[in-house]
């Protein structure tokens, strides 16, 4: 459990949280329909005026040297940080940064690096921090998935303070995807509505501060889980498997009627609400109040789950659930207790929840008031023998060289045919996903099965992220030969190879993916360690899966396991 | 229609990277959803571009490729009645 000491929500409503809160309470919306990014047709989103984000930024500093993206995480921490006593520039403070796409309007500058390690790296030292920063790119759960681990690495003692913030900007890049997925409602979105089409995107900055100490007098982080559904890369699970799972894992030993709000993801899809009303129904928190509140902001992607999240500590801590704008008549298989207007609420404790792309699903539980110990968890990982090493020029599997011929690209394919065979959906992935989908494959037969569908954790990392299907889904959007493909704009996520994984072994566990500014195997252990503080998590296949090109690729994972006492 | 349907096994396999399978083996009357090819809703998805690319036919509702994709010679009728290049 660690307390929030401080936030800020940057967004179009609003540069403080303050604002935004009294914005959507008198009922304001970000929306506007207009066209944007030279789409050829208008979309409904929320996005900053143009400018809009330089003038507040060089209003609070003169460090020139960042983009739209990493000025919006600067004006966000700056306002949260100016509400506490938190240094920044202290080794025990850590950053947390959430995002799903960072610069990627930026991927073709030449001589730019568009990492969202870079940027990461960049807003730390803007701040004095001498920590590498954790960057947490799990689609569209990474803000919540960001709080769950600055609170594992909280409790592991290495910090004080955590940092957590998150953000994303709109492009046409990003816009274009969604408009090949059928995602995107023409209008205002409806939130879990009969009529609901689609979901409306937006653009945000959100900033929580926690301190590794509990608070008596005010909001904590108390529990939190990431779950797979390991049923499709897209589609959310018909039965919201990991949702469920996330939620069961969260609500253990909590009386429903504690929870004064369930704070949905509610992007207005017809997929994902369903999914999401089915899973809130089997967790036993129907009857419980939910709202959802794109139909104010959008989604913000990874800001999201900290803006939300926000969002909800103010609205309890003034007696008041938010209404769901958008929302008019029951439009899910499973009622929910949703209301479009504002309603008072009671309660000192509400769940956060989000669902990705990849198959990710995470939950938290928010408390207000609670005992004022620090909790220091004693989770350790060991790492076993069992390892794999795929280089362009050839494989290692616990050490030992297979035989192969080829190199670059085909060698995954070799290895493929070799080792796999069966599995014709590896010629869909894209080549970070071969990678990772081959790499564990090949450590899988090695080591012994998981304890159970929901015990081994998939927590990979890299630089990159997923750019070199970036680059080949920008190539698709071009001015004079624009035709978006949604099969490799679903791969613009680094962790859609995590998803690929656990769909193959029916891994119901965690999946997470970092980005981080080099192989840091002492990082890793360290996050794979913080995973292990999730009660059901036994053993992880994690470590390093670059792949900046097709010919250009490291794959280096491990099988690490649960253990007591530090290796 | 005998060139149409063999284009667009062609491309299908292309485009939706139906690695080892070959225009014989796709039987134009089966369904390509659910049982035969494996197909899921990314790669319906991804027809959709293929049908405006290269055909200029622009499916809106998503819903509607149900009923276009039943089989290769539904979708080749619809191409053929529809076609705008």
């Amino acid at each position: 459990m660690i307390g929030v000491l401080a936030d800020n929500i940057y967004s179009p409503l609003g540069s403080t949280s303050e604002q935004n809160y009294s914005a959507v309470k008198s009922g304001a919306t970000g929306l506007r329909t207009a066209d944007a990014f030279g789409l050829g047709q208008p979309i409904t989103a929320s996005l900053f005026p143009d400018g809009q984000v330089d003038a507040d930024f060089d209003a609070i500093t003169a460090d020139c040297d960042m983009t739209k993206f990493e000025k919006m995480l600067v004006i966000s921490i700056t306002d949260a940080l100016s509400r506490c006593q938190v240094d920044a520039s202290s080794p025990r403070t850590l950053f947390v940064i959430s995002s799903t796409k960072g610069n990627v309007d930026l991927i073709d500058r030449p001589g730019f690096d568009s990492s969202l390690a870079a940027s990461a790296e960049k807003i730390a030292r803007h701040f004095g921090n001498p920590n590498t920063p954790v960057v947490v790119s799990n689609a569209c759960i990474s803000g919540v998935n960001a709080q769950i681990v600055a609170m594992r690495l909280l409790q592991s003692g290495q910090y004080d303070h955590a940092i957590v913030a998150g953000a994303d900007a709109q492009s046409r890049f990003i816009v274009s995807g969604f408009l090949s997925f059928k995602a995107l409602s023409p209008d205002e979105c409806r939130p879990f509505d009969a009529d609901r089409i689609g979901l409306n995107l937006g653009e945000a900055a959100a900033t929580i501060i926690y301190s590794a100490r509990p608070l008596a007098d005010g909001w904590n982080l108390a529990a939190g889980a990431v779950r797979n559904d390991a049923n499709h890369i897209s589609g959310p699970s018909r039965t919201g498997e990991g949702c469920y799972r996330a939620l069961q894992t969260i609500t253990q030993g909590v009386d429903p009627e504690e929870i004064a709000l369930v704070n949905v993801h509610g992007t207005a899809t017809p997929y994902n609400d369903e999914m999401e009303s089915i899973a809130l129904d089997r967790a036993g928190l129907a009857s419980r109040p939910v709202n959802a509140l794109k139909g104010y902001f959008g989604h913000t992607m990874g800001a999201a789950g900290i803006l939300e999240t926000i969002m909800s500590m103010h609205s309890l801590a003034d007696g008041t659930i938010l209404g769901t704008r958008g929302f008019g008549s029951t439009g899910t298989t499973r009622t929910v207790n949703i209301d479009a207007a504002n309603r008072p609420a009671s309660g000192s404790a509400f769940i956060k929840m989000l669902s990705g792309f990849g198959g990710c699903n995470a939950a938290i539980l928010m408390r207000h008031g609670a005992p004022t110990e620090s909790f220091v968890s004693g989770a350790c990982a060991r790492a076993t023998s069992h390892t794999v090493k795929i280089t362009p020029d050839g494989a290692w599997v616990d050490g030992e060289p297979l035989l192969t011929t080829a190199t670059g690209a085909d060698l995954i394919t070799e290895l493929y045919r070799a080792y796999v065979k069966d599995y014709p959906k590896y010629f869909k992935m894209d080549p970070l996903s071969r990678l990772g989908f081959v790499a564990s494959e090949l450590l899988l037969q090695k080591c012994p099965e998981a304890e159970a569908d929901d015990s081994r954790a998939i927590i990979l990392a890299n630089r990159t992220a997923s750019l070199c299907n970036d680059l080949c889904y920008q190539a698709t959007i071009s001015d004079d030969n624009y035709f978006p493909s949604p099969a490799l704009f679903v791969y613009t996520l680094p962790n859609i190879v995590t998803g690929e994984i656990a769909i193959r072994n029916k891994y119901y566990g965690e999946t997470t993916f970092y980005v981080l500014p080099s192989v840091d195997e002492a990082q890793i252990k360290s996050l794979v360690e913080a995973s292990m503080q999730d009660p059901a998590t036994r053993s992880a296949i994690a470590g390093w899966l670059e792949c900046p090109s097709a010919d250009d690729f490291l794959a280096e994972l491990t099988l690490y396991e649960k253990s007591t006492n530090p290796a | 229609m005998d060139n149409l349907v063999k284009e667009l096994k062609e491309e299908i396999i292309k485009v939706l990277n139906l690695e080892d399978i070959t225009p014989e083996d796709i039987d134009e009357t089966a369904p390509l959803f659910g049982e035969g090819l494996g197909l899921d809703s990314i790669d319906a998805l991804e027809l959709i571009v293929m049908l405006e690319k290269n055909y200029g036919i622009k499916l809106e509702d998503p819903a509607k490729g149900k009923e276009i994709f039943q089989s290769i010679n539904v979708m080749a009728d619809y191409v053929a009645n529809n076609r705008k290049k």
